[in-house]
């Protein structure tokens, strides 16, 4: 075995999503045996809990366009989308040197890092309602009703 | 977290295989070889992303098989150092914590970089000692690490019985700094 190229290219949660999804594998245990392995299978689940799962490519895009100005790092950058940050205190640790880099000078009204989590709040979808929120506001789908009057 | 490695392997095709169309036969052997082993230097493998290209097919005198020199790419989970992750907390004891990502589970945080001012609880539980309160590291909670180190250590020779699994891929995280630690410590 000869490693050619150690680092061909680097890939969001989002693109091995896509492609485990392509593949065949879904979130039902029993449903994904056959088309793709049981350890694909557990990367699959990780992935399906992580913001990737509702994300777009188009959004990703339009992310990437809106945070060239602050001139992060492609490995940075791929970090904000994998993790979507919703507050400043979760982006601190994924940019190096913040402090430095992003300006924040409350008397001329300039908060880089804020503009930057609005950006992700903005842009990148939230992840779901995990299952004890779900139960909390479960209401009635409006489309029962017509079916049930008939 | 996920990234593509170009590999080249000279891989032997066995015979109960010859009747399955080539490409297929060959990725199942691939997958049989490369599928969730971890490569040193390159990661744990997820998945093959694709064939390059297929050459050779030569059959070596005494061999019942055919070797095809196959290069191709897989999908290699490995972070770099410095990239942060949101694992799940599997189990905390005196040397620190455990965390897992469901598909890979070992990642350690060792005593020494956990938030400062830490102490473990009666129960086996890690417990920060903020201004505002204490801060118990509940198990099954999502936490935020930072990747400082990964390791790779060689296969052992001899192992006692009741050891602990070997690990072929050990990442060293810490959760010392703002942003990191619990989710629910920095959540709105």
């Amino acid at each position: 075995m000869k490693t050619l190229q150690a680092n061909a290219g680097v890939l969001t949660n989002l693109e091995v999503l896509e492609f485990l999804r392509a593949r065949g594998a879904t979130s039902d245990p029993m449903g994904c045996l056959g088309a793709v392995a049981p350890s694909e299978c557990k990367v699959f689940d990780y992935l399906v809990n992580t913001p990737a799962c509702n994300q777009t490519r188009g959004a990703i895009d339009e992310f990437l366009k809106r945070c060239e100005k602050f001139k992060l790092a492609k490995a940075e950058k791929f970090n904000i989308i994998n993790l979507r940050p919703s507050n400043q205190a979760l982006i601190d640790p994924i940019i190096e040197y913040c402090e430095k880099r992003l300006t924040k000078d409350e008397a001329r009204g300039i908060d880089e890092v804020q503009e930057l989590v609005d950006s992700v709040l903005e842009v990148l979808p939230p992840p779901p309602a995990k299952p004890d929120e779900e139960m909390q506001d479960l209401e009635e789908p409006p489309t029962a009703k017509p079916m049930e009057e008939n | 977290m996920f990234c593509l490695s170009l590999i080249e392997h000279n891989l032997p095709l066995p015979p109960h295989l010859l009747n399955r169309p080539l490409l297929d036969a060959i990725k199942e052997e691939l997958e049989r070889l490369f599928l969730d082993k971890v490569l040193s230097n390159l990661g744990l493998c997820i998945s093959i992303y694709d064939i390059r290209t297929i050459e050779g097919g030569f059959v070596f005198p005494g061999d019942g098989s055919s070797t095809y020199k196959v290069v191709f790419r897989l999908i290699m989970f490995r972070p770099y150092v410095g990239e942060i992750l949101c694992g799940k907390l599997k189990a905390s004891d005196a040397n620190g914590l455990h965390l897992s990502l469901g598909f890979f589970d070992d990642i350690k945080v060792p005593v020494h970089l956990l938030p400062h001012k830490s102490r473990m609880g009666d129960d086996g539980i890690w417990i920060w000692e903020h201004e505002c309160g204490d801060l118990p590291m509940d198990l099954d909670e999502e936490v935020h690490f930072r990747v400082t180190k990964i390791n790779y250590p060689p296969i052992p020779l001899e192992q006692d019985a009741n050891a602990s699994p070997f690990s072929p891929m050990e990442i060293i995280g810490e959760i010392y700094g703002d942003g990191l630690g619990l989710l629910s410590w920095w959540a709105d």
